[in-house]
């Protein structure tokens, strides 16, 4: 085979997985590994979503009041040590639209395993905004508690 | 009298028509070696973290065809990985011509199981393609040179090819305003969350305080970056393929320093790509032999 018959297949084989790539992204959203595009932060200025997850002692009442970034209370907790990656907790956290015992389960057993949870945490749901002096608000929510004694959801999120 | 530059795409990504040298597949099967690692080093980080889900909240890609929750609340991850490896490992071997296409629809599938919790990552796109390449030079090419030269030249072309669409992207979800500073800011506090998360604790490093103290600082930031992936589709000619791939990896240290998100495996992947490591092999070896 001479290098023009070699780069005439190498056309082909191109075409033939550019439509398969176009054809999977544009029915996925753009996401179909491997073919997804990279959207990442495209969409600038957007408000975004995250978490994060502060430890309080055992028997400590909860409150689930919405307090800035710097007010949030509790002791620091980091979810690397648990095995758990934040973005997956972030995007389990803001994508579940209902909170039933199955999806809290997930979630405890998102850091626990089948084990009974070995501290009292609670799993914030932290939102970003651009307000209109163009400075970045940032609130957090109490969204889930998982302790040894048993799992809440705020009230206002499991409505 | 100088040559006057070949700007032939197909000659620039795969160049079939060129003198074989030691350089050449010494270079290529370095290439291929670190994409049997990292798809064998993804396919096991992924099965690992698998175990530890219960439940899809989002099926994403496959997953949205097949009901992937088979490959949960079990050790299948653990098989499906060792698989995988076994199969890049023959296809490294040239034990077979099947076992890389196999091993890149075992991981397709490995990856669908383990990102059904709302949103996935594109750190490992380049290695995918690359695994893909690889399975379809060994499936539809003759011999061994022309194999894995198809398996570089794809590799070439999707890589120019998913950084340009991330700047189409932006600038068809964004606009032209897409290199605000204000936007940088925002993903700074996003991902400086993230760390809290992740760590407990955050402390901004320079580049994200000079960013957040300046606009202007912040919008030449982003505009260096979309700049970077709009002309990413020029790493498909040699000429400009190593200034292009220096951009790009100056992009990824920017995200890094400014967002605190490295894309290892990538950065791994233009490092060997950026640079004519085949002429430089071929140099140190015609030295050797003078000497």
């Amino acid at each position: 085979m001479n290098g023009k018959a070699l780069a005439k297949k190498a056309r082909t084989i191109g075409t033939v997985v550019l439509v398969v790539y176009a054809v999977t992204v544009a029915t996925n959203l753009g996401e179909f590994w491997p073919f997804s595009i990279y959207p990442m932060f495209s969409q600038g200025g957007n408000n975004w979503s995250r978490s994060l997850v502060r430890e309080f002692p055992e028997d400590d009442s909860t409150s689930w009041e919405v307090v800035g970034l710097a007010d949030v209370p509790g002791a620091p907790f980091s979810v690397k040590k648990m095995g758990v990656d934040p973005i997956d907790l972030a995007n389990f956290v803001s994508k579940t639209t209902i909170w039933d015992s199955v999806r809290v389960a997930a979630l405890r057993n998102m850091f626990f395993g089948s084990e009974t949870p070995l501290y009292q945490i609670v799993i914030y749901r932290v939102r970003g905004e651009l307000t209109e002096d163009h400075e970045v608000l940032v609130e957090a929510t109490p969204y889930v508690l998982l302790s040894p004694k048993g799992d809440q959801v705020n009230p206002e999120v499991q409505q | 009298m100088r040559q006057a530059p070949n700007w032939n795409l197909m000659d620039n990504l795969f160049e079939f028509d060129r003198a074989e040298s030691s350089g050449q597949i010494i270079f290529r099967k370095i290439f291929e070696s670190f994409i049997v690692l990292g798809t064998m080093y993804l396919a096991w980080t992924w099965g690992q973290y698998t175990l530890r889900i219960s439940d899809i909240v989002l099926p994403l890609g496959l997953a949205r065809y097949v009901d992937i929750s088979f490959m949960h609340g079990n050790t299948l991850p653990l098989w499906n990985a060792g698989l995988i490896s076994v199969l890049v490992l023959l296809g490294w071997a040239r034990l077979g011509r099947w076992p890389y296409a196999i091993a890149f629809v075992l991981l397709i599938i490995q990856y669908a199981a383990r990102f059904t919790l709302g949103e996935i990552p594109h750190s490992s796109n380049l290695v995918g393609m690359g695994l893909l390449g690889f399975a379809c030079g060994q499936l539809f090419y003759p011999d061994e040179t022309s194999r894995s030269r198809f398996g570089l030249g794809f590799t070439y072309f999707f890589l120019g090819l998913a950084y340009t669409s991330a700047a189409i992207s932006k600038l068809v979800a964004s606009g032209i305003t897409w290199p605000d500073g204000r936007h940088l800011w925002m993903w700074i506090n996003e991902k400086a969350v993230d760390e809290i998360a992740r760590s407990g604790f955050v402390e901004l490093n320079f580049v994200q305080e000079l960013a957040l103290s300046s606009l202007l600082i912040a919008t030449l930031f982003l505009a260096f970056g979309l700049i970077a992936e709009l002309f990413s589709w020029l790493v498909w000619f040699r000429r400009t393929r190593m200034w292009v791939m220096l951009a790009i990896l100056g992009l990824h240290v920017g995200i890094w320093l400014t967002m605190d998100i490295l894309f290892i495996l990538s950065v791994y992947e233009l490092i060997i790509l950026a640079f004519p490591w085949d002429e430089w092999i071929d140099k140190m070896l015609e030295r050797r032999r003078r000497a």
